[in-house]
């Protein structure tokens, strides 16, 4: 029988959601136009050429390798492309994502990605046009609530702050708010204003939100109610720990 | 249990439902979830409102720009969200944030000038010199007649040669020397001035300890001028002291100043009893003793007093000692030595304002001491046995009642509002729980670990890149006694291997290390000497109370040492 990636344990509807975000088995739940992606990025007009640090490899003449044999190079790197980056901050108060488990999704979905995880915000950087493609699926998808979630490059606070009263995560430099019933963005990810109002859809509501989670809230899922989880982190933990002293040595 | 009144409840309060300044942010309750942000911008900010005049002064007065808040992220300046005040822990002290970094708050860099300016020498060594080496009698009376001239001599004063200059006893003040010793014969003998005296500032037990540690040496503890030690280094602080005891020894004993017998004494009673605070660093760190950097947890557990004066509140004898550390190791040494600016300042304050930390080890403190039997009551015949299922048990418990409160009560998410801020609080109120649960640093640090993993897990973040790739790995060196991998939590310092560039971490693993003691009412942590050395009031910084003193310091009542206003055109 085939092996079948089991991603994470636990039993319960957020245990679930973070097995969807590391397997990539996500719904689409919305739709960003390619240029209205690059506007909110804010790393090259919409519509312009990808800008690129080296010639494409096809016409660098690179030396014999194996390991360029084995490992084909992603799109944006054969192209040349410049490293760039996109970065969510995602809320406390049962945004779908959390920064670990979008750093997996990106680290087990994709090649050639350089995530980085921190507790406010979580960054991808990638050959430009693989990271945009990262980036469109985390958006597009059940992966991002627009209301509880946001694209910030600098000044991320705001994933642990209370919601503001209209239910949307706080952003000190308002990129994104709440308009008739949308988000609307219409600056980039480092607050500099871009040449559009970009609809990145509609909020989830607290239900759907909470039905989506990777997060544990004890008044949602409690952690401690997922008793396979915290089992599995006391043996990760003990193993470790154990190794550590190896006293026959 | 946990349906108990939290200890944070007057601080969030204050914080989040009261206004300050001009802030408009009355109301509500704790725990709300959604809150209006009035984007109000710096001036809702009494201090901010100050700051900002003082800048627009200065760009005047020098013709050149200076602190102008507006420059914050093109125009949009702090402020966004309410700026709130910060209760100091276990205090009704409210201060605003900006007073709790250490270049605004004189009693944060009198703490650790009165560390780096100390250094302990032994008196046995000269002594046995004198006597054996150089014919010289050694009683009580000469050992009085010595420290009233080496507290003559020790602030920068002449006392053998003619043509000298010499320091203005005004600016260094705080200079002086005191002895003790573990003979209380001796003791007995010296004149009181002189003294620290081990059976009054310690109760019977603990006094017995440090007997019992030290035996009838004899000591001297050193406190060199603040403004020697800010213009100089750490590591001028055994020099000054070397120099000073040298002339001293000469004149007190009348010796001849250049016979080769003075170079035995000259290493005896300079050199070979030195005890410095901290341990020179490696080249690529290039900091000599006394330098925060190489100041071990045990140590800075010891230089905290409040094992002393608190020694039934175990809890609260690891708090004073994770404020202090947590200011020294995360504001003054990652925070400027080891990078520079502002926002280190923040991962020190969550782990001393606002009673969060607090309530969580005294939350942990109740879980302890009802399910084993009064094991978190200060003594050592009641410690629980360090095991994997205490530590599994007890930092499970205190991380899952600190994570729900963090859900429950949003106002102190927001608080803590960075990872690595609510990482460091919950994993030292599970370790501090468990150091004084079994009486052991090393079941504390595991506990420590534990915490991380299960916060990680449970949130699905933990602290930024740097801060919590420690954290994924420390387990493994918790137990290892293998040198290069693994010491008791107590010897290790802000230089162990992974904890280097360790931010938030450092004056967290000092509470662990002083709660394992603490715990169990010891005199001292891991060196009887560095307790003694500060068991003494005559120090600008109180070190029974650092958060009470922190909190003077931000309220401008603090009176510090070192000051130059005696030499300069008054303002």
């Amino acid at each position: 029988m085939a092996y079948k990636a089991q991603y994470y344990p636990g039993a319960t509807s957020v245990a679930a959601n973070r097995r969807k975000h590391m397997s990539g088995d996500l719904e689409k739940l919305r739709e960003i136009s390619d240029e209205d992606l690059t506007a909110c990025l804010g790393h090259r007009a919409a519509g312009s050429d990808y800008p690129s640090t080296h010639p494409p490899l096809a016409e660098m003449g690179e030396p014999a390798c194996s390991v360029r044999e084995a490992v084909e190079a992603t799109p944006g790197a054969k192209a040349g492309d410049r490293v760039r980056y996109v970065q969510f901050a995602d809320s406390m108060y049962n945004a779908p994502a959390t920064p670990y488990f979008r750093s997996y999704h990106a680290a087990i979905n994709y090649r050639g990605v350089d995530p980085g995880t921190l507790s406010g915000r979580q960054v991808v950087e990638a050959r430009e046009r693989d990271m945009e493609e990262v980036a469109k699926e985390q958006l597009e998808t059940e992966m991002t609530c627009p209301g509880l979630s946001g694209l910030r490059g600098c000044t991320v606070h705001g994933h642990s702050c209370r919601l503001q009263e209209d239910g949307v995560m706080f952003d000190m430099l308002d990129r994104r708010r709440l308009v008739n019933g949308t988000i609307i963005q219409d600056k980039d990810q480092v607050g500099v204003p871009i040449d559009r109002k970009v609809d990145l859809g509609k909020p989830m509501s607290e239900a759907e939100a909470a039905k989506r989670t990777t997060f544990y809230r004890v008044d949602n899922v409690a952690f401690k109610d997922d008793k396979e989880v915290v089992e599995w982190v006391h043996r990760v933990w003990e193993l470790r720990t154990r190794y550590g002293f190896q006293p026959k040595n | 249990m946990a349906d108990r009144e939290r200890m944070f409840k007057k601080a969030m309060e204050v914080k989040y439902t009261q206004e300050f300044g001009t802030n408009q942010n009355k109301g509500g309750s704790i725990t709300d979830k959604t809150a209006k942000y009035l984007r109000l911008g710096y001036t809702q900010s009494p201090r901010k409102v100050e700051m900002a005049a003082a800048g627009a002064a200065i760009a005047k007065k020098r013709g050149l720009a200076a602190y102008n808040p507006m420059m914050h992220c093109a125009g949009i300046p702090l402020g966004q969200r309410q700026l709130t005040p910060y209760t100091i822990s276990g205090t009704d002290m409210v201060v605003e944030g900006d007073d709790l970094h250490y270049v605004n708050n004189a009693a944060m860099q009198q703490m650790w000038d009165d560390i780096r300016r100390s250094c302990l020498v032994g008196l046995d060594l000269a002594h046995e010199t004198l006597e054996k080496r150089l014919g010289k009698e050694v009683t009580p009376e000469t050992i009085n007649h010595y420290l009233e001239v080496l507290n003559h001599a020790m602030p920068g004063a002449a006392i053998v040669q003619e043509h000298m200059v010499e320091t203005h006893p005004a600016l260094v003040d705080d200079c002086y020397v005191k002895v003790f010793t573990g003979d209380d014969e001796l003791a007995d003998e010296i004149d009181k001035q002189y003294v620290i005296n081990i059976n009054k500032e310690f109760d019977k037990k603990q006094a017995a300890q440090i007997k019992a540690s030290i035996g009838k040496t004899s000591w001297q503890a050193v406190h060199i001028p603040t403004i020697v030690s800010r213009t100089t280094d750490g590591a001028q602080t055994s020099r000054w002291m070397a120099m000073q005891v040298g002339m001293s020894f000469i004149a007190a004993y009348n010796m001849c100043a250049g016979e080769a017998a003075v170079a035995d004494l000259a290493f005896s009673a300079k050199h070979a009893g030195l005890v410095s605070m901290s341990e020179m660093l490696p080249a690529r760190r290039a900091r000599g003793p006394n330098e925060p950097g190489g100041l071990s947890f045990g140590h800075m557990s010891d230089i905290v007093q409040t094992s002393r004066t608190n020694k039934e509140d175990p809890a609260k004898v690891a708090l004073e000692v994770v404020a202090a550390a947590s200011m020294l190791y995360d504001q003054i040494w990652l925070g400027s030595y080891m990078s520079g600016g502002v926002g280190f300042t923040m991962y020190a304050t969550a782990a001393y304002t606002n009673d969060i930390l607090d309530d969580n080890l005294y939350y942990n403190v109740d879980y302890i001491n009802d399910k084993y039997k009064g094991a978190a009551k200060t003594g050592t015949s009641n410690k629980v046995k360090a095991t994997i299922d205490v530590v599994k048990d007890i930092a499970t418990e205190s991380t899952i009642y600190g994570l729900e409160n963090y859900e429950k009560y949003p106002t102190t998410l927001e608080d803590h509002f960075g990872g690595s801020q609510r990482a460091t609080v919950l994993a030292a109120a599970a370790g501090c729980g468990v150091a004084i649960a079994t009486g052991n640093g090393n079941a504390g640090l595991s506990a420590w670990y534990l915490s991380m993993y299960l916060h990680k897990e449970a949130h699905g973040r933990l602290g930024f890149f740097g801060y919590d790739l420690q954290d994924q790995c420390g387990a493994t060196n918790v137990f290892s006694y293998q040198s290069d991998e693994g010491a008791p939590l107590e010897l290790r310092g802000a230089n162990y291997p992974i904890y280097a560039m360790n931010v938030g971490h450092q004056g967290g693993y000092s509470g662990v290390a002083s709660a394992t003691h603490s715990g169990r009412g010891d005199a001292f942590a891991v060196n009887p000497l560095i307790k003694l050395c500060f068991a003494d009031d005559l120090m600008p910084f109180d070190f029974k109370k650092p958060r009470v003193e922190f909190g003077r310091g931000a309220m401008r009542e603090f009176v510090p040492a070192g000051e130059r206003t005696l030499v300069i055109p008054a303002r």
